[in-house]
């Protein structure tokens, strides 16, 4: 699998993840979303995300690197970082 | 379930009538609480679930949040809980003190259950977590202090008015995950949460148990051939490692004491099934199993006989034979009808087996129920006639009670309305919670109502509850035990009814499986309600004896 593909197979399962924490999400809201956009996104959201994706991606998160954890796209670069 | 897919239960949209659990831990409920909602929406669809949560760190306090109006309250203990020192968030070296100062805390949750089971279903779990470090011993001994420690939360479990979780019955793996204990209070990791959300779902919403059991006899109720083997040399002993028949025996006992019926459909010689029930060393009584279809017709065959000899659904019974082709065949006739195939030396053949049976209480009903069957019999073929019915009934020497009141609540009664199909005036189920909420309104009503005739008791085996509305009286419930049948118990109920009320309304609501009420309504209240003077031209001869019992004060008629 390229990088290009592999990031957006990537995106897609991140964006379920999104999904399944944030029900009210659309695709394109998960893409944008950060702490500061999304109105649920408290700290029992943060530990839900984190719980998720690492059980999606079989990652384990630092526990210092988790508070700037704090939008879609920063998990995208973590996850797939360097395209 | 994984963590995803319990967030996509959890959150989906739900409707339906509301499901009020309340989860108290000393934890963050996080994940727990996430899993315990997918596991609770998917037991209960067509329901609102929502879950409110105790308070941080204090089991007791969380438990006062349980009102009237939870329908359940889980409890999920552990170590933290009962001192802090034996967390991992807060560990701290401990002496022999902390099993003192541990106790006057689980006497504090253990009053707070007690009290938070007045009002709902409270289903406890004891600590899952491994204790930190605290002891000089190694973590291969189990240290003395450790051991009071658990003996105490045993004691708790022991005495308890709690339903408490099987500690054995969490899937093998570790249940702490120290990472996130730390990070945010969450000491589980989520497999753990999924299956103790999983246990704790399934003890506060059991399924309804199995009321009748059909055996094979040959390679399953003993090892041999009886045709072949001849009466004394079929066996189920260590000797002839033929043992696991002997422990399924063993089981078999157990569920007739508990009042499960017992049937034998055998492809086999009568003659030579007698000779083998008169052997001495068999662990069940021939006694216990009505009836026994021991001939060369088809199992098929034998089943029809055994349903009608018990009166019972199929899918109330499990029929249990060695041969993958009998079941096949049973299976067919009966789609609904539980088939298992006797698996030797499995133990989970036994356990899986006792826990279809399973109940939290025996009543003297289940003791009953065999030999009311037998005795009914002869009331059943009666039924045909009515000439020889009138004949039977009005020598029956039929005492009926009428047990009016709502306190202290009987078990019994809401038992009876969860289990009942056939005669059952609208299939409506209560929980606890619910029905101890019906219970509390002052308008309502309840009966129930005892049998005994001459040729046995059949004890409590009818509830009837309603409202008093206007002079007339709205039956919301009405189920009885089809053990009862063709006794013309339900003509006397409503007649006890009409005798207080002038005019009895009826809530009936068909389903799949009430045709016999729903035929019993058409003869005496097609309308749906009946006045005194209606029923009284509808109603067949009685013979019972009747009284009614208002607790400080009875009447008899």
């Amino acid at each position: 699998m390229g990088n290009t593909q592999q990031r957006d197979d990537t995106r897609q399962r991140l964006i379920r993840c999104f999904q399944a924490v944030f029900p009210k999400l659309s695709e394109s809201d998960a893409l944008r979303a950060s702490a500061n956009r999304v109105t649920e996104w408290d700290s029992v959201a943060t530990m839900n995300l984190v719980a998720v994706v690492e059980e999606e991606f079989g990652v384990l998160f630092d526990v210092k690197e988790v508070e700037k954890l704090n939008s879609f796209e920063r998990y995208l670069n973590r996850l797939s970082p360097g395209v | 379930m994984k963590l995803l897919e319990a967030l996509q239960i959890a959150n989906a949209p739900q409707q339906g009538d509301p499901f009020r659990a309340l989860l108290v831990t000393g934890f963050s409920p996080l994940h727990l609480e996430t899993a315990l909602k997918a596991h609770l929406r998917l037991a209960l669809a067509g329901r609102t679930v929502t879950i409110q949560t105790g308070v941080f760190g204090d089991i007791a306090a969380g438990l006062e949040k349980a009102d009237a109006g939870s329908n359940a309250i889980f409890v999920a203990l552990e170590w933290a809980d009962l001192d802090p020192r034996l967390g991992w968030r807060t560990m701290a070296k401990s002496g022999e003190e902390i099993v003192g100062d541990a106790r006057a805390r689980l006497d504090r949750i253990s009053a707070a259950i007690a009290a938070a089971a007045r009002v709902a279903q409270v289903v406890l779990s004891l600590p899952t977590l491994p204790l930190p470090p605290i002891f000089h011993t190694c973590s291969g001994e189990l240290n003395r202090i450790e051991g009071g420690l658990r003996r105490m939360v045993y004691e708790l479990a022991a005495s308890t008015r709690a339903t408490v979780l099987h500690p054995e019955s969490l899937r093998a793996g570790s249940s702490h995950d120290l990472r996130t204990d730390l990070l945010n209070g969450f000491p589980y990791p989520f497999a753990h949460a999924d299956a103790l959300a999983a246990g704790l779902a399934w003890l506060a919403l059991p399924v309804v148990p199995k009321k009748g059991l059909v055996t094979d006899l040959d390679e399953t109720l003993w090892g041999g051939v009886l045709g072949d083997d001849g009466p004394e040399g079929i066996s189920w002993d260590l000797e002839h490692h033929t043992q696991f028949h002997g422990l399924y025996q063993e089981l078999l006992n157990l569920l007739s004491d508990s009042g499960v019926l017992l049937g034998v459909a055998s492809k086999n010689d009568a003659a030579l099934v007698e000779k083998a029930f008169t052997r001495r060393d068999l662990a069940v009584r021939p006694s216990q199993f009505f009836p026994v279809e021991a001939h060369w017709a088809s199992k098929v065959e034998s089943l029809r006989r055994i349903l009608l000899a018990w009166n019972i659904a199929p899918d109330a019974v499990v029929f249990v034979d060695d041969n993958p082709l009998e079941l096949e065949q049973v299976k067919s006739a009966y789609p609904t009808m539980e088939c298992i195939q006797f698996r030797e030396d499995d133990a989970r053949f036994l356990t899986g087996l006792r826990d279809r049976f399973a109940k939290r209480e025996i009543r003297e009903e289940d003791r009953l129920r065999v030999e009311s069957l037998r005795t009914g019999g002869a009331v059943l073929q009666a039924a045909g006639n009515p000439a020889s019915l009138d004949a039977l009934l009005a020598g029956a020497e039929a005492r009926i009670v009428v047990r009016w009141g709502k306190q202290p609540p009987d078990a019994r009664a809401l038992e009876l309305i969860n289990k009942t199909n056939q005669f059952n005036l609208n299939g409506e189920r209560f929980d606890e919670a619910d029905w101890n909420a019906y219970l509390a309104d002052s308008s309502t009503h309840l009966a129930l109502v005892e049998y005994e005739d001459r040729f046995g008791k059949l004890g409590r085996i009818a509830v009837l509850a309603g409202r008093e509305r206007e002079g007339r009286f709205d039956l919301d419930i009405w189920v009885m035990s089809c053990r009862a049948f063709s006794r013309r118990i339900e003509y006397q109920c409503l007649k006890v009814l009409l005798g207080r009320w002038e005019t009895v309304r009826l809530r009936f609501v068909p389903t799949e499986r009430n045709g016999p009420i729903r035929q019993f309504i058409g003869e005496v209240a097609p309308e749906l309600a009946v006045r005194r003077d209606e029923f009284d031209s509808r109603c067949p001869p009685l013979y019972h004896q009747t009284e009614s019992d208002y607790g400080q004060y009875s009447t008899t008629g």
